[in-house]
């Protein structure tokens, strides 16, 4: 069988797009070849694909009109295939004609064009006028079988060293040719190269290992040094010119390493080195303003600074803050915290770094003298970033984080822009989320009083989606007269994981309860007087009892206490519907009765809504 | 450099402009670019352009940021298969030698909500150093563009520093005994003092509002280049209200809607005078 090798000749594609066209080729190769490649290599000048073909297209079957319609529809339908009616075959009482396949030579240059214009990108361009959309512009197709070319005409070696034509003998020589001119096809060897090139204590914390692995052809690892009077600034600030800017890896100090695409290592390392500082030296100029002003002064100057049309600047933002900490609990390292935390903003280095919004502040901090509670506390406000990414480590770092997304909640829902569909141009809902996981994972009491009603039942629902709970649970809970966010949280999974023979007597208990009493007006207080029969002397007793005892178990935070409290108004409430009859023909009777019923709901129901709970 | 490229560009075949005379937050905001991009016609054009970022200036203290600085700027309409190839031509011309440095296109799409325009392209580095950025445009004005342009803008003040090898835009070397700074520096110190601290507000945005007004009975009377001009007024009073720190996030969205749908109103009408031009000549 002979063997493709397929190249499509690009301009630059970005990392992304590489990566997209190795995830789509070998289903491109199976659908338009046949077959499974047997190599995708993908890099930004080119990618290829070598694949053991057969030499003929299988035959394929063409289904025509019914037999039952030969008369009117087989001369049209030979016609139009080219041979004459007589000629049609009949498969499962379908006329049709078999088209013989064709010499994978004949066939190559369509199915070549079809994977070519097979291939999606998350972003696509035009380029000329051949109505083909690609990454970037594609500027030459090469497809081998064995020795013959059968698409296009050669490769091209490396853009800069190796600009000329190059012959490829055959699939098999396709690597070493190429090598030869500097560009390495394959990337994961380009990744090796690279990552044995560094030197030892090299990171990459904004990981752009992959991306560079896709922006050159023939990585050459160099090494290079910045001035030692920039280590001045906050180590972060380093990293990010270095690596978001320059996709370098740090190297500890004032060493670095990066990926260069071939050139005089020497001309190349004093460039990088020149373009380096040169960031660092803007940095630096911003960082000593913003010092020499103090992060004292900073603060003071947040009233210019709209923090959201509509709901005035940083300063008061700041003072928002100060009260949510307060009313979160927070000691006086969050209050302190909560003073300087925006004071960031009006520094300068914060638009040069808006990444870094937060940690720098923290920075400033610490330089002013403040406490270290107090800086890792500004400096880990907008944690957790993502779902799965750490939560404050610092108590005051919690508090302050909490609060800050209490306020851009809050601001935003009072502005009318809570998130719709997939907009989420404030990151409310990962707001919510952090929010969630505060007080789950950071075991921080989040009052939901403190929220408002339109933010608690935003953040509740978050909740619903976070927790590893059936989601009836978590809507039982929120419906409880637990009116903190953890609390939820630990009702709800602790309802979840309550044993059968406990939860139903509750729940039964709840339902009947609250069914009877559902249409009803109760009496709005329970007359002892009223009360006529001992079973249901004994519900009031009971409730009397056990309504206080969920109530302090609840505010102790003793789920299990509460739980079992309540369900000690099973059997009393069993017995009140054996014996009782709950529409007394006396008015007075049954409203009192009633009236019980709403007592015996609402005491269970402190524990949450269990009609939610299907059983 | 700046003589240089003029002639590498000349000599390929530019039409050879002079700077645009509205005040441009970038080279593309010409009409020389911006609207020949629009319709069918081949265009080649190269320009020096000035262009002017209230809010990038640093008051001539910091050697990488300025309110003024200068562009040059290449169109070429439709782009050829080897557009790259002239373009790293023009880099030889003024002395880069790329088997020695290290030339790299990264990925750099660009989009001017201003002027519902974007395009895919990159940055180009030399050495790690940002030299050029690059664009294949795709719409203008919101309209698909029938002929798709490359867009060459070299930043001049990077591209010296890179030749010269100075770290400081103020330190190059601009005529013998002459620098850059020496040029610069003092008006650098005025216009900052302006954009941030004096421009007059309430002025800006009644003028803001003016400009629109007569963008729009421009438009009416189709007259699509003056009624440019007055979305690129409408564009620079946004930045320097932008600067004076005037407009809140919001609001921004809303300015920027605003001349954005000026753009759009003057491309379409911009395209639509051309195609009757032509029906009309062939008439």
């Amino acid at each position: 069988m002979p063997r493709l090798l397929l190249e499509i000749g690009c301009e630059e594609l970005p990392a992304r797009a590489c990566r997209e066209a190795l995830a789509q080729l070998p289903a491109l190769s199976r659908a338009h070849l046949d077959v499974d490649p047997e190599h995708v290599w993908v890099g930004p000048r080119r990618l290829a694909l070598v694949a053991e073909v057969s030499d003929r297209t299988p035959d394929r079957w063409i289904k025509g009109p019914p037999e039952s319609r030969r008369e009117q529809a087989a001369e049209g339908f030979a016609r139009r295939y080219g041979v004459s009616s007589d000629e049609l075959e009949v498969r499962d009482g379908f006329l049709g004609v078999t088209a013989p396949g064709q010499s994978v030579r004949e066939a190559l240059p369509q199915r070549v064009d079809a994977i070519v214009r097979g291939l999606e990108f998350w972003k696509t361009m035009r380029w000329d006028d051949s109505g083909l959309r690609f990454a970037r512009p594609v500027r030459w197709l090469l497809a081998k079988l064995d020795s013959e070319t059968v698409v296009g005409e050669a490769s091209f070696g490396h853009r800069f060293q190796h600009p000329e034509p190059v012959e490829i003998d055959s699939p098999a020589a396709y690597l070493d040719v190429l090598r030869a001119v500097d560009v390495e096809p394959d990337h994961d060897e380009r990744r090796r190269r690279i990552v044995e090139g560094l030197p030892d204590g090299w990171s990459d914390p904004a990981d752009v290992l992959e991306e560079v692995v896709h922006l050159v052809e023939w990585p050459v690892v160099l090494e290079g040094s910045f001035d030692e009077r920039f280590l001045q600034l906050p180590v972060r600030v380093v990293q990010t010119a270095m690596q978001s800017h320059q996709r370098y890896f740090p190297l500890g100090g004032n060493r670095f390493a990066f990926v260069a695409n071939g050139g005089d290592p020497e001309v190349v390392r004093a460039g990088n080195e020149r373009v380096l500082e040169g960031r660092l030296d803007d940095a630096s100029f911003t960082f000593e303003r913003d010092v020499k002003v103090g992060i004292d002064e900073l603060a003071t100057r947040l009233d210019h600074i709209t923090f959201f049309a509509g709901a005035g600047s940083f300063a008061e933002k700041a003072e928002r803050l100060l009260d949510l900490v307060t009313r979160l609990g927070g000691g006086e390292a969050s209050r302190e915290a909560a003073r300087l935390a925006k004071a960031d903003q009006a520094a300068e280095l914060v638009r040069e770094f808006p990444d870094l919004e937060g940690h720098i502040g923290a920075e400033y901090a610490r330089l002013a003298g403040y406490p270290e509670a107090v800086c890792a506390a500004v400096d880990e406000q907008y944690l957790p970033e993502g779902p799965d990414t750490p939560i404050p480590a610092t108590e005051a770092g919690r508090i302050l984080s909490a609060a800050d997304k209490i306020d851009n909640l809050r601001v935003a829902f009072e502005l009318g822009r809570r998130p719709t569909g997939s907009r989420d141009p404030y990151g409310l809902r990962r707001a919510a989320i952090g929010l969630c996981r505060l007080a789950i994972e950071g075991s921080l009491s989040i009052p939901l009083e403190l929220l408002g009603p339109d933010v608690a039942e935003f953040v509740l629902e978050r909740l619903e989606v976070l927790l590893p709970v059936p989601v009836e649970f978590t809507r039982a809970a929120r419906a409880s007269g637990v009116d903190d966010l953890g609390g939820v949280a630990r009702l709800a999974e602790a309802l979840a994981v309550l044993p059968d023979e406990r939860l139903d007597p509750i729940h039964t208990a709840y339902t009947r309860a609250s069914r009877i009493a559902a249409n009803a007006n109760g009496s709005g207080e329970l007359d002892p007087a009223l009360l006529q029969e001992p079973a249901e002397r004994a519900v009031a007793d009971a409730v009397a009892r056990v309504e206080p005892q969920i109530r302090s178990a609840l505010d102790a935070g003793d789920l299990h206490g509460a739980l079992d409290a309540a369900v000690e108004l099973a059997s009393p409430l069993d017995r009140f519907f054996e014996e009782v009859l709950v529409m007394a023909d006396d008015s007075a009777v049954r409203a009192n009765r009633l009236q019980l019923m709403l007592d015996v709901r609402d005491a269970l129901g402190l524990l949450g809504d269990f009609s939610q709970i299907p059983r | 450099m700046i003589r240089t490229l003029e002639g590498y560009w000349a000599d390929y075949g530019c039409v050879l402009m002079q700077p645009y005379h509205t005040e441009v937050a970038a080279g593309t905001m010409n009409p020389a670019t911006a609207l020949r991009s629009l319709g069918p016609k081949p265009w080649k054009v190269a320009y020096v352009e000035p262009v002017i970022r209230p809010t990038d200036g640093r008051y001539g203290e910091n050697p990488y940021r300025f309110q003024h600085y200068l562009q040059y700027q290449v169109v070429i309409k439709p782009a050829p298969a080897d557009i790259l190839d002239v373009y790293f031509g023009s880099l030889a011309a003024i002395g880069i030698d790329a088997k020695k440095h290290d030339l790299r296109l990264v990925e750099d799409d660009w989009e001017q909500p201003t002027l519902g325009a974007w395009g895919l392209g990159w940055e180009v580095w030399c050495d790690g150093m940002e030299i050029t950025q690059w664009t294949y445009f795709q719409q203008f004005g919101g309209l698909e563009l029938e002929a798709i342009p490359a867009e060459i803008t070299y930043g001049t003040e990077r591209l010296a520093m890179f030749l010269q090898r100075k770290r400081s835009a103020f330190e190059l070397e601009w005529a013998p005994g002459v620098t850059w700074g020496d040029v610069y520096r003092e008006s650098e110190r005025e216009w900052s003092t302006y954009n941030f601290e004096v421009a007059p507000v309430d002025v800006l945005m009644r003028r803001f509002g003016e400009y629109e007004e007569e963008c729009r009975s421009l438009i009416e009377r189709r007259l699509p280049l003056p009624a440019y001009d007055q979305v690129l007024k409408s564009s620079h009073t946004f930045n320097l209200l932008d600067a004076r720190g005037a407009v809140s996030v919001t609001e921004r969205a809303a300015y920027i809607g605003r001349v954005r749908d000026l753009a759009r109103a003057v491309c379409q009408l911009y395209v639509d005078l051309e195609a009757e031009g032509d029906a009309a000549s062939a008439a």
